[in-house]
């Protein structure tokens, strides 16, 4: 039980029961299969855009231009396929390509030029959102093969979409990736400690350059899991991601200045905020109040996992002090 | 000061322009979007239009690259430099925009407020947009009629920040309150103008209260089409729904019949007759001081550019529609706000 306190995720994981909980007593059709459907979808796709942003964290850094490479890759997909008649594979695939390409270009940047990774994420947002525009003229393309329709809106069975496939598998890589191989406990100690971790034979080039890799492959993928959920490829793709994408992995615990993420409690942020999102709207609350709810329920659920760290962290005082 | 020395060099390039040495000279009409959107689409058509129509000298659709205010301000600075001496624009600001119209006011080059209008006091010379609330209105009205005059709904509208939307919400509430207490407005989600959270927002409202609601009715483009892509995904012919707009998702749910139908914007006949009428104003015709203008909470010199309830019927036909309300529009245009010298 001591062991389970000193994770970050179980604060959170007490919030989401009891939460869950709750708002279903108020209102059963929260539980119902369909809402459960819903709320899957939603925890699905902003998974993985919370991973992509959480990596970049890991090393102390921010990705500005996790929503801008998205929606690049998420018209590129679409656009391949309608423009250029392109079967469902290669498209993928390219987009996958143009995720790791933009990623590499954010890492590339950050490495050789000093700058902060804001500033250059900064302008690539810009710069990714300005190809989205030029390629589609704000026009959407709407002709997407049935199979992609069908992954983004079908379900395996009961209320489980199979669009939560991709993103669990993309948590439990990312889960292994931070907390079972040299690369991911590499990135930690960069982003605890930049000089430290040079000093001890770290490569700094290559650990900003793989995290930035990742989450534009990350990226890649939240925006065809966009365009098959929504079954059209719209410029407007990723363009409300960026503070969700902060909101889990600090609700998770992140620290901002690096060097410390949890995977699981990233995760549990991603699903708290899903399940506020839609409480208020089970709820009918005032659509002028809504962000000011929104708000103080995401205050509420860090405070409590706050004070959580705060009492194990003084039962481990007195402990030390006996 | 660098803004203000590039108005500077863009109005003495214009005034070194052939355009002014010749009079009035040929109008060249920028169409300037507050950015890039689907709905501003039809404007660069209606440009291209009326340089053929009515012999304009250039009638061109530039897009911002995103829905910020100094971005439209210099990108209109840009176009004057390059010649274009009327704009047509949907305001990034309803106050904001007000700064460079008064500018190119100045400069003499006359502006309208498209789509959307500014505040008054302002040098645009007129507002040409739907009356947003009117067309809420009659939108609640067609979906009160599809329901025979009972039953809940819920509204879904954009952002609330757009002083429209607060238009909608009253004008959505206006047609219930007419409806002699048989239909309830259930619940209001608004702030949902980007798809990914009007897809969780409007399908959460399914999940809990799709068994409830016997109508939708729609005041945004984006929630229109998540809706209507709920629908069809449901596969749920129960749920009435009016949209807004003419996004494919929406026309193509209209003709499986699980929309009934949509509220038409006049995008193209805004672009069309805006065009029309910088040319006119160039020419030295002026407004009449008797002029029907309509008011709406901003100003009080608007001139509706139509809205059409398509359904079934004649959805595939919606375009003639459209272009017959501007052609209607148009043919009284001189005679009813114009003075123009013989």
């Amino acid at each position: 039980m001591s062991a389970l306190l000193k994770k970050d995720w179980f604060g959170l994981g007490l919030v989401l029961i009891f939460g869950s909980i709750l708002i279903s007593l108020f209102k059963p059709a929260f539980i119902s299969p369909f809402n459960l459907y819903v709320l899957m979808l939603s925890v699905s796709l902003m998974l993985v855009v919370a991973m992509s942003q959480m990596i970049i964290i890991a090393i102390g850094q921010m990705n500005l231009s996790v929503g801008a490479i998205g929606g690049l890759v998420a018209i590129s997909f679409t656009g391949l396929m309608e423009v250029y008649s392109m079967s469902i594979f290669p498209a993928v695939l390219i987009g996958l390509l143009i995720g790791l390409a933009c990623g590499f270009i954010n890492g590339y940047i950050t490495v050789k030029t000093g700058i902060s990774a804001f500033i250059i994420t900064l302008a690539t947002l810009y710069i990714f959102k300005g190809m989205n525009l030029g390629i589609t003229e704000a026009q959407p393309f709407y002709e997407i093969p049935e199979a992609v329709k069908f992954f983004g809106n079908a379900k395996i069975f009961g209320p489980i979409p199979y669009l939560v496939i991709i993103p669990i598998i993309i948590t439990v890589l990312m889960w292994i990736l931070m907390n079972r191989t040299s690369l991911g406990r590499y990135m930690l100690a960069y982003g605890n400690n930049v000089q430290s971790s040079e000093l001890i034979g770290i490569s700094s080039t290559k650990i900003v350059i793989y995290a930035h890799v990742i989450s534009g492959l990350l990226a890649a993928i939240g925006g065809m899991l966009v365009v098959c959920r929504l079954q059209l490829g719209t410029p407007n793709i990723g363009d409300s991601w960026l503070l969700p994408s902060f909101a889990a992995p600090v609700i998770g615990g992140a620290i901002l200045a690096g060097g410390k993420v949890d995977v699981i409690a990233t995760a549990f942020g991603v699903i708290l905020v899903s399940i506020i999102s839609q409480a208020l709207v089970i709820f009918k609350i005032d659509p002028f109040f809504v962000q000011i709810f929104l708000g103080f329920m995401i205050l509420l659920a860090v405070f409590i996992n706050r004070y959580r760290e705060y009492r194990e962290e003084r039962r481990t005082k007195v402990f030390s002090d006996e | 000061m660098k803004k203000f020395i590039i108005f500077l060099t863009s109005f003495f390039a214009l005034l070194a322009s052939p355009v002014f040495a010749g009079g009035h000279g040929v109008t060249k009409v920028a169409l300037v979007p507050g950015g890039p959107h689907p709905y501003f689409a039809a404007w660069e058509q209606a440009g291209l239009d009326a340089v053929e129509d009515f012999g304009l000298g250039k009638a061109d659709y530039r897009v911002p690259a995103e829905w910020d205010l100094s971005q439209q301000n210099e990108l209109i600075e840009s176009l004057v430099g390059q010649g274009y001496n009327a704009v047509l624009v949907f305001p990034g600001d309803a106050v904001g925009t007000n700064k460079i119209l008064g500018e190119l006011d100045d400069a003499g080059i006359p502006t309208a407020a498209l789509a959307g209008c500014v505040e008054q006091p302002t040098q645009a010379k007129f507002c040409f947009g739907t009356d947003t609330g009117h067309s809420a209105y009659l939108g609640t009205k067609e979906l009160i009629k599809a329901l025979g005059g009972k039953g809940k709904i819920a509204h879904f509208t954009g952002f609330l920040v757009d002083p429209n939307t607060t238009l909608r919400i009253n004008a959505v509430e206006q047609a219930v309150s007419e409806a002699g207490g048989g239909v309830e407005i259930i619940q209001v989600i608004a702030d949902i103008d980007a798809y990914e959270p009007a897809d969780e927002k409007i399908n959460a409202f399914m999940a809990a209260q799709g068994s409830e609601v016997d109508g939708i009715v729609t005041t945004a483009w984006v929630p229109a089409v998540v809706a209507a892509q709920a629908l069809t995904n449901m596969g749920d012919k129960r749920i009435k729904m009016v949209g807004i707009d003419h996004d494919e998702v929406v026309l193509k749910a209209i003709k499986d019949g699980y929309v009934h139908g949509t509220m038409l914007q006049n995008p193209y006949g805004q672009g069309y007759i805006g065009s029309y009428v910088m040319d006119k104003v160039r020419q030295g015709c002026e407004f009449k001081a008797d002029a029907p203008w309509k008011s709406t909470a901003q100003t009080d010199q608007f001139i509706d550019s139509g809205t059409v309830f398509v359904d079934i019927s004649d959805v595939d036909t919606y375009v003639m529609a459209m272009r017959g309300i501007s052609l209607e529009i148009l043919e009284t245009f001189d005679s009813t706000y114009l003075n123009c010298p013989s």
